[in-house]
């Protein structure tokens, strides 16, 4: 909704008609100082800059006299060019409107400092009304246009009488009486007086005893005049062309603006809040884990190297059919990436200090390995009298479950969600992937690995609590690791399992 | 415009028409009183053709007037803004001109005269165009249109222009005569 044509029309609006209207009544004497012409046109300009304004402000701003300002205010009321409400308030909804006007007017100033006295006062408060305003320039327009014709070819207008003497008015269908026996002139009625043609008020006045060459003088009178309003009132008559199609401008009723102005301002500023927020977060992908934080740097180490693997493994992930468990992986992965919900960063806390104490273990100590290969070892076993089935999980949950990990509960609930969420993905993918069934041993063991690390943390966890729980949470690095693991043995499809995982744990 | 509508009204009879004619002479009495008059609501009623019923006479007490409601057609004259109508002109001054038409008065007012006719004083007066082919004086019958009415009780007083398309004078009496 632009404003902008609008408030032109205004202006030229305000220039055209109230160029040299003063607040001031006929009968005060006008003095240099107190003439105020064009008042009303600085009035109108300001009024275009604002949208609600309390008449007190306004004045403080334009540096006039409030009375004075109201007065030309009730004038353009009454021209029907602003819409005024006038309310008792004490500093509360002052306070409302001050606010309102901070959101909706920036850059202006805002007399606040004759807040602090206010007690349950009447305030006006000023408004332009431009739908209304487009209707009052047209009509006004439309019946100068009209008069003028009119006048000009003399159509439909019931001739007016005047006497000059007594300023009496006759109108041609009293004619018949005013008609006198002596001479060929209207005479008035109650001073005999003879009556005069009123209508060329406009063109030429005291001419009218002239002949009938004062008609056509007349005619070219109006006729120039005709002209003249065309010539001079083309850029408003432009604009209100401009205007014409143009939804204008509604600010409502006062009450209905604050409210307004004041949810747009609390909306921006939580906008703003969030902004700032997330910038901080950024770090951290948005997870409100205060010690996540600190994994940051590990981030930008290790994830700069992976990066390009993490990439891939997303965008294969959608295209293969995985056994849930494995793609709850990717899923966490591509989750973090995202930053999105409490439950996943949990996890990836979760798995990232699984990870790091894998890392540590994979560094300090030798001998762990050894145990990791052989809970692998078994796994397989497990996985391949047991291939996709989820009796599997069932296995592996409550072992999961008496992990010593504060997290482990967390752990549990995102990876039955990531389950359920696989599953599903899994089905629309395999509607999509006939061909799946082919890769399944490749997945089989894949997942066999996977699952088996796992177990391996719960072997580790079992064995070396300490470790566990003292193990700083890593960031994205070791989850990033598993995912590459994965994809690298997916297409090696079925290394020895011993030697790639004990690679993959130096790796990280 | 014209109407062909039934009105009423109460006739008081003098007993001394009492007798064989009596319906006549309260049709003709009607016709005396009624024809010519003007009556804001349905304007001049110009002739009565013919009478509906005659109700039952009322006698007056004391006078031995009898009062009979009498239902009559009637055909009525109103004039409408925007009717153009065919007028006979009475009085030509400089103000404009007067006319008639029926039982109407009409003033032209001489703004709403066509612009090259021209105000002529003297023995008669009259409005001329430049080339003198058209005037409007006295008895001249000119087409008009009814601009603005004015309805009183009693009265109905019309202004009218000739400032339009085939309106102005349609014959003129100084070329007949």
């Amino acid at each position: 909704m632009s404003i902008e044509p609008f408030n032109r029309l205004v202006k030229l609006a305000a220039r055209a008609f109230y160029d040299d209207i003063t607040t001031k009544g006929d009968n005060q004497p006008k003095s240099g100082r107190s003439d105020n012409r064009g008042i009303a046109v600085v009035i109108l300009d300001a009024l275009t800059r604002r949208q609600w304004v309390r008449e007190e402000d306004l004045a403080k701003d334009l540096k006039l006299h409030t009375k004075q300002l109201r007065r030309t205010l009730r004038f353009f009321e009454e021209e029907k060019l602003i819409t005024r409400d006038h309310r008792k308030e004490g500093a509360k909804g002052a306070k409302v409107y001050n606010s309102a006007v901070a959101a909706t007017v920036d850059g202006l100033q805002n007399g606040k400092e004759g807040d602090d006295k206010i007690k349950m006062h009447t305030h006006s408060y000023c408004c332009l009304d431009y739908a209304q305003i487009y209707d009052v320039v047209r009509y006004r327009l439309h019946r100068m246009k009209k008069k003028l014709r009119d006048e000009l070819d003399n159509k439909n207008t019931v001739q007016e009488y005047i006497c000059p003497n007594c300023g009496k008015r006759y109108t041609a269908l009293d004619a018949l009486r005013l008609i006198s026996p002596v001479d060929e002139y209207f005479h008035c009625e109650s001073c005999n007086g003879e009556l005069v043609a009123e209508s060329d008020k406009l063109a030429s006045q005291g001419t009218t005893d002239g002949d009938d060459n004062d008609r056509r003088r007349r005619r070219e009178k109006l006729e120039d005049m005709l002209h003249r309003v065309e010539a001079q009132l083309k850029p408003l008559m432009d604009q209100l062309a401009r205007v014409k199609d143009l939804p204008a401008p509604e600010f409502g009723s006062l009450q209905a603006w604050e409210v307004r102005a004041n949810a747009v301002a609390r909306g921006a500023n939580g906008d703003n809040a969030n902004d700032s927020k997330s910038g901080q977060g950024l770090g951290f992908g948005g997870t409100p884990m205060p010690f996540v934080g600190e994994t940051k740097v590990e981030v930008a180490f290790s994830g700069l190297e992976e990066k390009g693997d993490i990439k891939s493994d997303v965008s294969v992930t959608p295209m293969k059919v995985l056994p849930p468990w494995m793609i709850k992986e990717g899923m966490n992965l591509t989750k973090e990436q995202r930053g999105e919900v409490k439950q996943e960063s949990n996890m990836e806390g979760t798995s990232a200090a699984a990870g790091l104490s894998d890392d540590k273990k994979s560094i300090g100590f030798e001998d762990v390995k050894n145990i990791q290969v052989k809970v692998i070892a078994f796994c397989m076993v497990h996985y391949l009298f047991l291939p996709f089935s989820y009796s599997a999980l069932s296995i592996f949950c409550p072992v999961l479950s008496c992990l010593s990990s504060p997290y482990a509960d967390e752990y549990i609930k995102a990876y039955y969600e990531a389950l359920f969420k696989r599953q599903k993905e899994q089905e629309e993918a395999t509607k999509m992937l006939p061909e799946t069934s082919t890769t399944d041993g490749v997945y089989n063991t894949s997942t066999g690995r996977q699952v088996g690390m796992k177990s391996k943390r719960e072997e580790e966890d079992e064995g070396e609590d300490v470790e566990w729980e003292e193990a700083p949470p890593a960031g994205n690095t070791t989850t990033g690791n598993l995912k590459v693991d994965l994809n690298v043995q997916a297409d090696a499809s079925e290394d020895d399992n011993n030697e790639e995982d004990d690679i993959d744990w130096e790796e990280g | 415009m014209f109407f062909h509508i039934v009105l009423e009204r109460n006739m008081q009879l003098h007993p001394r028409h009492f007798g064989r004619d009596l319906r006549e002479k309260l049709v003709s009495k009607l016709m005396k009183d009624v024809e010519g008059t003007c009556s804001g609501r349905h304007g001049f009623i110009v002739a009565i053709t013919g009478i509906e019923s005659v109700g039952k006479g009322l006698i007056r007490d004391g006078t031995g007037f009898v009062t009979f409601p009498v239902k009559y057609q009637c055909v009525v004259f109103r004039p409408f803004k925007g009717e153009i109508l065919e007028a006979v002109v009475t009085m030509v001054n400089k103000m404009g001109f007067f006319a008639e038409a029926g039982p109407v008065q009409i003033f032209v007012s001489n703004h709403l005269i066509p612009d090259d006719m021209e105000f002529q004083s003297g023995d008669v007066p009259n409005y001329t165009t430049s080339d003198g082919s058209v005037k409007i004086q006295k008895e001249s019958e000119v087409r008009l249109k009814i601009i603005g009415t004015r309805v009183d009780a009693t009265e109905i007083f019309c202004i009218g222009t000739i400032k339009d398309d085939f309106l102005g004078v349609i014959s003129d009496p100084g070329t007949n005569a």
